[in-house]
């Protein structure tokens, strides 16, 4: 059996930054993830990743926490917001000495900010609109200077324990050689990003499944908030690609079909650049009330002028002239709010560790600390990633440190996985994979938005059960072991079906609006019943809701408005 | 609603068959659908076991470059009805990308690309310690490798690359625009060492300058660019004993003294050594007239024209 002091299940920004903060720490930590790692969507983020360097006009990182706390809606952990804010000017500086190309100044040679929503100062580090892709990329030529070693296109099925329930190691399929199996490790580290694909248009990849999500929820972890998603303003209608937020941080307009720059009536203040939430909503009302055009709404960028538009926003006319076969500039985008971010995720404390299972830790998107709550800043996703992915990695060496002894990883582990999968493949009738995901991701869509209601999401809960048992009798098509993608998505669905229905649970019991659950029949934000998190368990497949506190520390909840 | 023919390369090991074949699916699709998305509703609507790799279909994550009728695209940033009318063939045929070896369908294996990247030093290497903040950088030379930044690693130019067909060895252009980034970045304290790493065998001089890698390039890295760019550095830094550099230099020299270019002087100033052994190549090439008669060969008239337009190419580098 393959073992190593730390596995990182996932290498996008979160796992590869956990991956080098406990090689840094001197552990064996390894890396496994089921695409190669510069192909994880985290190289999809576009905009950029705040920090309160103080570049443009002064700034602290006091204001940053604010920012985010009111962007949060409240029900962000503070003292979590505060260790985020705090670490964000050492992170982006670290990773300019490894070699990110941030876009500069003019004159000073210092890394440019550009304004992002909800943020009261221009905070927002970026390169180009592919500041994703750059962090990424220089997260992967750390990983391969050090030599981490890294499993790549290893898809990890299982998370595994010991007879304490202790985290110690995972099950994997080798998608190029066909085999199954064990990989023991002193703590796991998961950090495999969002489950966007539970929705439909998402700006999200279609790797994007929540897998670690779905694994620790079988195994009696709990998911943290999984009621709130987060739908981007700006997304494609198309295919659901995303636009940045950088095009309004940079001065772009929303226009509905009369041309009014409609934002002034929702967010007088802070117009294009509310908080997401704020803006989609208004979109979606927007549409709703007759003021779209076959909808969507439009981004319009004209003003910026060629120049700016070619030296800050290269990639988005790019996509604009592929998808939409539009030219951002001559002519405005057509654009929607679509699934884009999930605010929940795996329950992990400030060091992202699981307060339910020791040796499980998890980073990034499929983590839940919180430091988002109820909805995510732009330009604060990329900062989580690497700055609590940075913490995980230092806290699971620590953890290993004080936890030598070698994991009691049972031996059944790999066979039980093979067994499962065997018998998947030997069924020969029934309903395919795809049929499921399609129809989970439009009711998903259709009923559990950007506006949800009582009986409505009733009726999503009844349509997610019927899929859960339907899916009891899906079949896989393709029976070989090389590569089946055809099993992989198969897995994938039902990790998607599982989280779906923590999503679905939890926003029919939150009986209030706050951030991105927004409920027509409980319209306003209810702080005396729910100012708390939820957390999902599964129990005999059955979704059970518990609550616990949000951390406060000096920020009163107030009013919020943009 | 358009209908095409899509003839999809298939190699499946598993089956137990040991050659690879071609196999038509037909789909009546929408007139702006990728032909990423038509390969996935093929997988998903007519048959699970066809292989593919792919993951953000917005052309950021680099997995999906096969070749459509021919040329490398990324195929979730090509719609289908632009490949017909491109080729000017009704049936879509999908090949894996050239230069590798099929793993199944359209995957192939990627180690030699991913290894032949590792062996550029694809990270920075600064000369001291880290400042506390971040390092001042002018904004015109962050710019200088922003080109190159932009490369995701699709392999397309791979795919497309002559020199790596006649040389599997051949770096190949994306490792080189990244090697080109790291070089030219203002904070990297290797540049020498980094030119000295990029010539010789099988390195940048090796590049035959089909300009296939430009030209496919989904991103506009244009890494045949970056390659001359290495060679540019490689002239600045000195490194100029590789053959591929002597070649060039001799270039030069003869344009400076003839004002055009006089292979007899060439070949033995490129490779001083190896050049008597090319003896019997240079015979025959007399015989066939591909060769002046003397190696003196008279000298052009405007050299001062020529001497003009070598420095003005010397400028704009």
């Amino acid at each position: 059996m393959r073992t190593h002091d730390v596995v990182v299940v996932g290498a996008g920004l979160a796992g590869m930054r956990a991956a080098i903060a406990a090689h840094e720490a001197g552990v064996d930590v390894a890396l496994v993830t089921k695409l190669h790692p510069v192909r994880s969507h985290s190289g999809a983020a576009q905009g950029g990743i705040n920090a309160a360097l103080g570049n443009e006009t002064e700034d602290s990182t006091d204001n940053h926490t604010f920012d985010t706390v009111k962007g949060a809606d409240y029900i962000g952990d503070q003292d979590a917001i505060e260790i985020l804010c705090q670490r964000a000017p050492l992170e982006i500086y670290q990773l300019e000495h490894w070699g990110a190309v941030f876009s500069r100044q003019e004159d000073s040679g210092k890394i440019a900010q550009r304004p992002f929503g909800g943020a009261g100062f221009p905070r927002t580090c970026y390169a180009a609109d592919l500041t994703g892709l750059v962090i990424l990329h220089t997260l992967y030529t750390v990983c391969v200077k050090y030599d981490i070693p890294t499993y790549e296109e290893w898809f990890v099925t299982d998370l595994v324990t010991d007879d304490d329930g202790h985290a110690v190691g995972v099950v994997a399929y080798d998608m190029i050689h066909g085999t199954i199996e064990t990989i023991g490790a002193k703590a796991v580290v998961m950090a495999t990003g969002g489950a966007g694909r539970v929705y439909r248009p998402s700006t999200n990849a279609h790797a994007s499944t929540g897998d670690a999500m779905g694994m620790a929820l079988r195994k009696g972890v709990p998911l943290k908030d999984m009621e709130f998603m987060q739908f981007h303003p700006t997304t494609l209608a198309a295919n659901g690609v995303l636009v940045t937020e950088g095009a309004r941080g940079e001065g772009g307009y929303l226009l509905n079909k009369d041309g009014d720059r409609f934002m002034t009536k929702y967010a007088p203040n802070k117009l294009e650049l509310a908080s997401r939430d704020v803006v989609s909503r208004a979109e979606a009302t927007e549409i709703m009330e007759g003021r779209g055009i076959d909808g969507c709404v439009m981004l319009d960028l004209r003003h910026l002028g060629r120049d700016r538009i070619m030296e800050r926003l290269p990639q988005i006319r790019e996509l604009a002239i592929a998808f939409a076969g539009t030219d951002p500039i001559v002519e405005p985008i057509p654009i929607r709010p679509g699934a884009h971010y999930h605010m929940g995720g795996v329950h992990v404390d400030n060091w992202g560790a699981a307060p339910h299972m020791p040796g499980l830790f998890a980073a990034g998107e499929c983590s839940c600390v919180s430091v988002h709550g109820a909805n995510r800043l732009g330009g604060n996703s990329l900062l989580e990633a690497v700055v609590f992915g940075a913490r995980a990695g230092e806290a699971s060496a620590a953890y290993v440190q004080e936890h030598s002894a070698a994991p009691k990883v049972p031996s059944n582990a790999a066979a039980d996985t093979q067994a499962r999968i065997e018998n998947l493949l030997s069924r020969d009738k029934g309903i395919r994979q795809f049929e499921i995901r399609d129809e989970l991701a439009g009711v998903m869509q259709e009923k559990v938005g950007v506006y949800r209601s009582g009986p409505v999401l009733g009726e999503a809960k009844r349509t997610v059960t019927e899929l859960r048992e339907r899916f009891q009798s899906v079949v896989v098509d393709d029976k070989g072991k090389t590569f089946n993608t055809d099993l992989i998505h198969t897995l994938e669905t039902g990790f998607l079906l599982d989280l779906a229905d923590c999503m679905v649970t939890g926003a029919i019991a939150r009986t209030e609006s706050r951030g991105a659950h927004s409920r027509t029949d409980f319209t306003e934000r209810d702080d005396e019943n729910w100012m708390k998190h939820t957390l999902s368990y599964l129990d005999d497949g059955e979704v059970r809701l518990d609550y616990s506190e949000v951390a406060m520390t000096k920020y009163e909840p107030q009013v919020r408005s943009y | 609603m358009p209908a095409t023919t899509f003839r999809i390369f298939r190699y499946q090991p598993d089956s137990g068959e040991t050659e690879s074949y071609h196999q038509d699916f037909q789909l009546e699709h929408g007139e702006k659908t990728t032909l990423l998305d038509a390969i996935l509703r093929i997988q998903n609507e007519q048959d699970g076991t066809v292989a593919v790799r792919y993951s953000c279909r917005s052309a950021i994550c680099g997995s999906c470059a096969c070749k459509a009728n021919g040329k490398t695209v990324l195929a979730c940033m090509m719609q289908v009805e632009h490949v017909k009318t491109d080729s000017g063939q009704e049936i879509v045929q999908v090949d894996p990308i050239g230069n590798f070896t099929p793993i199944k369908d359209l995957v192939v294996d990627m180690t030699p690309f991913w290894d032949k990247f590792k062996a550029v030093k694809p990270f920075l290497i600064p000369d001291g310690p880290a400042p506390e903040k971040e390092r001042l950088v002018p904004k015109a030379a962050m710019e200088k490798i922003a080109k190159e930044s932009k490369c995701i690693l699709c392999a397309a130019c791979y795919s497309e690359c002559n020199s790596l067909a006649a040389d599997p060895e051949f770096v190949g252009p994306a490792a080189f625009a990244w090697g080109y980034r790291f070089a030219a970045d203002e904070r990297d304290g290797q540049r020498k060492n980094r030119a000295k790493l990029y010539s010789g065998e099988h390195g940048v001089w090796d590049c035959t300058r089909c300009m296939f890698c430009n030209e496919r390039c989904p991103k506009g890295v244009d890494p045949r660019d970056a390659i001359e760019k290495l060679g540019s550095i490689a002239f600045q830094e000195k490194v100029t004993s590789d053959k591929g550099a002597r070649h060039a230099k001799a270039f030069l020299i003869s344009l400076r003294t003839g004002g055009k270019l006089n292979e007899i002087l060439i070949a033995p100033y490129t490779d001083p050594i190896g050049a008597p052994f090319n003896a019997p190549l240079a015979l025959r090439m007399a015989q066939k007239g591909k060769l002046p008669k003397s190696p003196l060969t008279h000298r052009v008239k405007d050299r001062d024209q020529v001497k003009k337009l070598i420095k003005n190419v010397k400028e704009t580098i």
